[in-house]
């Protein structure tokens, strides 16, 4: 049996070469389907429209990143480092979970309009609770030990948590960075796509409104590239300073139930 | 023989209602190897961490060369527990190094001596190795030499070997009394293990069950530096069954 | 008990806040209504037959979909978990499609089934069948390997081994996956109406937000908000009840 990562790429190539095939010969419509020739010529055209739309989701991305992964990375590791907070607030914070975020969607656009401002709120507050709960359930696999072996050498709180705390807690905070990106990009594709006047996501509506099927490809094209480059970013990220973290320890499955499915 | 550790009337109470300890009154000679065995739940661990100053007894004085030991010491008090706790994101040898640089000692100087250190509990080329990549006795090889990096007089270990199998503990201990009889440290070590308390000890000291008293002080006269073939003589045997029959009366 | 006092102490203070600051001006009324007027448009809403037939739509929606994607997702989910090789070929590609927003699939449903109940049903069931099938693997994973061992030494047959070893152990797991599952489906509905949509809550709220009658829009939110915690919650006290064996 060939290997497994050989196997995902030749999938990946034959998805390709069914994307530009099946439309050409008139398999599926070109309305719904419009081969990969095309989607990228008319990438390559448009080039300066997609680029302008990109950097502007990017920057609506950072933005709600700061709040999402700032707030959501502070606010659990507070949750999950003090029990007290934790036993009042956890339960809380879990059972808001369930509630599907986008129903507060019309509210930001009605406060804040149809601009970036309420792409980014809404984006934000989308990562913020994942975010928090990760970050309060990861503080919380730390040892400890560390600290009652640091206190026994002297270390004084400072050092504490400078040596001991802080190292300890990059893998957790690693990975809020991970998932708080990848939710920052859906909730800001997500509301560019329902009202936005720019955006990679506007693109995506606009185009599709008018019949565009080739620039709806295009921009759902960017939209994928985005997304897996900053999960291959942030994978490499922590691989490279958590390395003693991930050593030797296969990818779980059940280590993301938070993600989003949107 | 001075006193290092000098234990008077010491009594623990956990939140105000469970007592934990009553009335221990000890006296630890300097280089001398006590063992503490008692059933689980004694309060053993709570009283080494008194003697460590990472906690503070309700009531009762402990004296550490001649000083109170309000809170942690290093440079006069070492401490190895069970789990190794060491970093992982720190190599072996950073981990040794830590204690040193918490109190802002030359890098140059740092790497001497915790080179020194993992040389003497055997493990030179092991450096640059993660805990990850370590094994279990490894990993407590590496905790001990970062007891030690600081030269404590005394020396506290709470059930160091529990976690590994039977083999490497045997190994372990040899390794210890090797290291111990090297230096003239003072020693405090807690075990379950009846065979490793008479292997390792001057003196055996029997905890009664919670809350935990001294029920009773067995001398382990046989000579040093012990053997593993001791441990099949009838002296071995004896001495080993007297400190299980007190620990079953103590149930 | 003291935390569930201090709970809904804190949830007692939101509440209020909601009430006065509005009430009070000082926070502008028009932009967040105060929670007596919400509450109060809410009961008017519940009784009007457009509401309720958004209501409708949009729980059949939720259901069907939902009847789609667990069976499909369940499948799948177990094929992964139990096929090592399958499970080395597709694991690493399913974390990436994780990182991916799904919605951009959205315009592809309109283009096929255009704008329609069934796109609709069939976009909510593609997003969430994700979800369950990586539940469903995480939930097969879980069954320790010692169980399946001590089962099978003692000649436990295949049928056996699922009904007396596999379900009773993975139970939890399994409430668990469709209780997470849900609130995905749940998401994924209401994306799809607020996109393109003529019925539906989803696109109630929506255009209720466009037209700024925040007093309907808050209200379908707090709706909305306490549907979706009473279906979790009850879930959640179900798993509780299956789980006291679990460490």
């Amino acid at each position: 049996m060939p290997a497994p990562a050989t196997v995902r790429r030749a999938l990946l190539v034959a998805l390709l070469v069914l994307w530009e095939l099946v439309p050409r010969l008139g398999l599926i419509p070109e309305l719904f389907l419009p081969s990969m020739s095309k989607t990228l010529l008319v990438l390559w055209q448009d080039a300066r429209i997609y680029g302008h739309a990109v950097l502007i989701t990017l920057m609506e991305v950072a933005l709600a990143m700061v709040i999402a992964c700032g707030g959501g990375i502070l606010a659990g590791a507070a949750v999950g480092g003090f029990a007290r907070l934790r036993n009042l607030l956890l339960p809380v914070f879990s059972s808001l979970y369930a509630v599907p975020i986008v129903i507060l969607y019309p509210v930001f656009t009605a406060w804040f309009g149809v601009g970036s401002e309420s792409k980014i709120a809404f984006a934000g507050i989308y990562a913020f609770f994942p975010v928090l709960l990760s970050t309060a359930a990861g503080i919380q696999t730390i040892d400890p030990q560390f600290l009652l072996a640091a206190r026994s050498m002297g270390a004084n709180l400072r050092q504490q948590i400078v040596r001991v705390v802080i190292p300890a807690s990059l893998p957790t905070v690693f990975a809020g960075l991970r998932l708080g990106g990848a939710l920052a990009i859906i909730g800001v594709v997500v509301s560019e796509m329902l009202t936005a006047a720019a955006g990679i996501g506007y693109l995506v509506t606009l185009n599709r409104t008018i019949l565009d099927s080739p620039r709806v490809f295009a921009a759902i094209l960017m939209i994928l590239l985005l997304s897996i480059a900053y999960y291959l970013l942030s994978r490499a990220l922590e691989r490279r300073f958590v390395v003693w973290q991930s050593a030797g320890k296969p990818l779980q499955l059940a280590q993301s139930p938070t993600q989003s499915a949107v | 023989m001075s006193a290092a550790i000098e234990v008077e009337g010491l009594s623990h109470v956990y939140g105000g209602t469970v007592p934990a300890l009553e009335d221990i009154s000890l006296r630890v000679p300097a280089g001398r190897f006590t063992v503490i065995v008692g059933p689980s739940g004694c309060g053993k661990t709570s009283l080494l961490m008194m003697l460590a100053g990472l906690r503070t007894q309700t009531r009762g004085a402990i004296t550490c060369l001649g000083k109170p030991i309000p809170q942690p010491d290093p440079e006069r008090v070492g401490v190895i527990f069970q789990e190794a706790s060491l970093y992982p994101w720190l190599t072996s040898l950073e981990n040794i190094e830590f204690p040193l640089s918490l109190r802002g000692t030359p890098k140059g100087e740092m790497r001497r001596r915790a080179e020194a250190m993992l040389e003497l509990v055997g493990l030179t080329g092991f450096g640059g190795r993660y805990p990850h990549e370590l094994s279990g006795g490894m990993k407590q090889r590496v905790s001990i030499a970062r007891g030690l990096v600081q030269d404590p007089p005394v020396l506290l270990m709470d059930e160091p070997f529990a976690a590994l199998d039977e083999q490497t503990r045997m190994t372990m201990g040899h390794e210890l009394l090797r290291i111990w009889s090297t230096t003239s440290k003072t020693v405090v070590f807690i075990t379950h293990s009846l065979t490793e308390a008479v292997y390792l000890a001057d003196e055996v000291l029997v905890m009664s069950a919670r809350p935990g008293r001294i029920i009773d002080r067995i001398t382990i006269d046989l000579p040093r530096p012990r053997t593993y073939e001791m441990m099949a003589t009838d002296v071995f045997g004896r001495l080993r069954d007297r400190i299980w029959r007190q620990i079953r009366k103590a149930d | 008990m003291k935390v569930i006092v201090a709970r809904l102490a804190l949830l007692a203070l939101v509440l209020a806040a909601w009430q006065l600051l509005p009430s009070r001006g000082l926070v502008n009324p028009l932009l967040l209504p105060p929670l007596g007027d919400v509450l109060q448009m809410l009961g008017e809403l519940v009784q009007r037959a457009q509401v309720r037939e958004a209501l409708a739509v949009s729980a059949a929606e939720v259901l069907l979909a939902f009847l789609i994607a667990v069976p499909l997702g369940a499948l799948l989910g177990v094929l992964i978990a139990e096929h090592d090789y399958l499970g080395e070929v597709f694991k690493p590609a399913l974390f990436v499609v994780f990182a991916i927003p799904k919605s951009i699939f959205l315009p592809l449903f309109i283009l096929v089934l255009g704008v329609s109940f069934q796109q609709k049903v069939a976009y909510a069931a593609f997003t969430t069948t994700f979800v369950v099938l990586m539940s469903a693997a995480a939930a097969v994973e879980s069954v320790k390997q010692d169980y399946l061992l001590v089962a099978r030494s003692y000649g436990a047959t295949q049928l056996q081994l699922v009904t007396r070893v596999y379900v009773p152990s993975m139970l939890p797991l399994l409430l668990e996956t469709l209780r997470i599952s849900m609130i995905f489906n749940f998401t994924g509905v209401l994306i799809a109406e607020m996109y393109a949509s003529r019925t539906g809550i989803g696109h109630l709220i929506a255009s209720w937000g466009e037209n700024f009658q925040m007093k309907q829009l808050f209200a379908g939110v707090i709706l909305l908000a306490a549907a979706a915690i009473l279906f979790n919650e009850t879930l959640r006290w179900m798993e509780h009840r299956v789980s006291t064996w679990r460490a």
